[in-house]
């Protein structure tokens, strides 16, 4: 059968705000002026991390080399925020802009051929005030960060200013910037490098990256529709409508959906993206009748990378300047969010002077470990979906035969494990390691409200009938550290989500991550020890 | 692991593996394993023997 070619249409290019270049004091001072923190590069962990300084009360420069937000105007970055990311921004006060605009989700199906062969619902196992996922275009969510900024009116966003070197001193990084009106040198005295993965500070400092490239070869279509299909996640290990490979469905704000087609390795990425190509992919997928226009088509294949060591003297990395992964899960955006969650209170509190500064070191050690475990998880992900070998595709056609009938079989169909607030190993500032908090309502707040309040500082939370003793023990200690103690009723949801004894004491840091439990709040001289170790002033107190 | 014998009815086992693997070519066969490896994965709780049991057939084998 033969018919004419299909044409099909682009949507009209989304318009991205704008923000002006303003000649910064420095430009014309005879001296370096010399800042706190200053960031570079306005993506998700720039911002999150200039934001966050902000309502501490540390001002931060941020410079950015654009004007805007996203890249390549409306292109394919992440799509998909996961509850730890979210509970951050309720705390930064941009949730009910994400909320608005974004797209709820739990549930994900995972399909062979028209055969259900995984699904889950992430709502079971929450209690938090914000929901599992969220997905909304990458642009929308740094729009809201920097509009956040602006109106706080603490961080200084310097626009089209470009990093042309960094140097490492002893207490201190120098930076020289170029800008429209010509160059200048600041000083920082934490420097964070947020430009992303192919990061020129990075590489300017020679350090090893241990890079590696996928031959998994993919291309992603965001695609809008008249009226869109069913609200769910999507994932088919070997589609019909794509010679047997893997198809995400995934849907974003404003009725556009991502349908990223898993390709043969060796396509050719020009012409797999070619609109009439793509165009009749989608149409084997839809069928006839379905109204689409497209939003972006990009071919890509995936990469990852891992810095030795998050820290360099006064530089710091964050985002995918540090980690790359596969691109499954959520697992890169949203870690660059939650390396950027870590360090600002981190930095907040030693330039305050109420941690020792081997706390910064805390950075390195809990994140390097996250991204290790989420370089791991991706790994695996990618494995299942692009088996290396004909043994491979043999175990992996096991698992899918089995699952369409035997539920444990089910546990090993791969199609991403969703993004986790990770863990973190024991360190000296945490002997028990760290695990997250959910931002569960209690006693007429939530957890993140009440981290957010009176500045950086732990919650200790007295998981007691009558807390009163304990409360009247821990009280001189509100006045030493930056620590504010609360009583929560055993009963409660809270106290099920903290799983711990009645009477103990949960010490909560200010990135909403338990630093320590303690089985008796009333032993103020312990609280105390923990406090000390968790903000790196032991040397002090020896 | 155990690597004792222990099971009731070995030559009624290897039998019944033999005959559902009757009929079948290299592949399908093959197949089969795999889905059979699987199965019997899933009755063992320990982690730990599941990685014995692989290690303990990678090494052994005699070609």
């Amino acid at each position: 059968m033969s018919a004419a070619a299909e044409t099909f249409r682009f949507a009209a290019p989304y318009e991205l705000p704008r923000w002006p270049f303003r000649a910064p004091p420095d430009l014309g001072a005879g001296e370096r002026i010399r800042y706190s923190v200053v960031i570079c590069g306005g993506g998700l962990a720039g911002l999150v991390l200039a934001c966050d300084l902000g309502r501490r009360g540390i001002q931060a420069v941020l410079l950015d080399d654009d004007d805007t937000v996203g890249v390549k105007g409306a292109s394919s970055r992440g799509i998909c925020y996961a509850q730890k990311s979210l509970e951050l921004f309720d705390r930064l006060g941009i949730w009910e802009r994400i909320r608005a605009k974004g797209v709820t989700w739990s549930v994900g199906r995972t399909m062979s051929g028209a055969d259900e062969v995984y699904r889950f619902d992430l709502a079971d196992t929450s209690r938090s005030e914000q929901p599992p996922f969220v997905n909304l275009q990458q642009f929308y969510l740094e729009w809201f960060l920097v509009e956040r900024i602006l109106g706080d009116g603490v961080a200084d966003i310097r626009w089209k200013s470009r990093v042309l070197a960094v140097e490492n001193r002893e207490d201190h990084a120098v930076v020289e910037v170029e800008t429209p009106e010509g160059r200048y040198a600041l000083e920082a005295e934490w420097l964070v490098d947020a430009t992303g993965a192919n990061s020129p500070i990075r590489n300017a400092m020679g350090l090893d990256i241990h890079a590696s490239k996928s031959v998994d070869r993919w291309c992603i279509s965001d695609v809008r529709f008249a009226h869109p299909p069913a609200m769910e996640r999507r994932t088919w290990v070997d589609a019909p409508f794509n010679e047997g490979r893997a198809v995400w469905q995934h849907l974003m704000a404003d009725d556009v959906w991502r349908l990223d087609y898993q390709m043969s390795p060796d396509a050719d990425p020009e012409s797999i993206s070619r609109p009439d190509v793509v165009g009749a992919r989608l149409r084997a997928q839809l069928g006839p009748g379905v109204d689409f226009e497209f939003v972006w088509i990009g071919p890509y294949q995936y990469r990852d990378h891992l810095l030795d060591s998050f820290r360099a003297g006064r530089t710091l990395f964050v985002g995918d300047s540090a980690h790359v992964v596969c691109p499954f899960g959520a697992r890169g955006g949203n870690n660059g969010i939650q390396d950027s969650a870590n360090l600002g209170w981190k930095l907040a509190l030693v330039l305050e002077g109420k941690a020792g500064p081997a706390l910064v070191d805390s950075y390195d050690h809990e994140r390097r470990a996250a991204a290790v475990e989420n370089l791991k998880v991706t790994a695996r992900t990618a494995r299942f979906l692009a088996p290396r070998t004909a043994e491979e595709h043999r175990v992996r056609r096991a698992v899918v035969d089995l699952a369409r009938t035997h539920a444990f079989a089910r546990k090993h169909i791969d199609t991403g494990r969703m993004a986790v607030a990770n863990a973190y190993p024991p360190s000296p500032w945490s002997e028990a390691g760290a695990r997250s908090v959910q931002n569960v309502a209690f006693d007429g707040t939530t957890v993140a409200r009440a981290l957010g309040e009176g500045g950086t500082r732990f919650l200790g939370l007295v998981v007691a009938r009558d807390a009163a003793p304990a409360l009247a023990a821990l009280a001189p200690l509100e006045a030493r550290w930056p620590v504010a103690f609360r009583a929560v009723d055993p009963r409660s949801p809270l106290a099920l989500h903290l799983a711990v004894p009645e009477g103990a004491l949960v010490l909560v840091r200010p990135d909403a991550y338990v630093a320590a439990t303690l089985p008796d709040a009333r032993d103020a001289a312990a609280a105390a020890r923990a406090l000390r170790a968790a903000l790196a002033l032991d040397a002090e107190a020896a | 692991m155990r690597t004792d014998a222990h099971h009731p009815d070995p030559d009624g086992f290897y039998e019944a593996w033999l005959d559902a693997l009757a009929g079948l070519d290299a592949e399908r066969a093959a197949d089969l394993n795999a889905r059979l490896v699987l199965l019997l994965a899933n009755q063992v709780e320990s982690p730990q023997v599941l990685l014995d049991c692989i290690a303990e057939a990678a090494r052994t084998g005699t070609r």
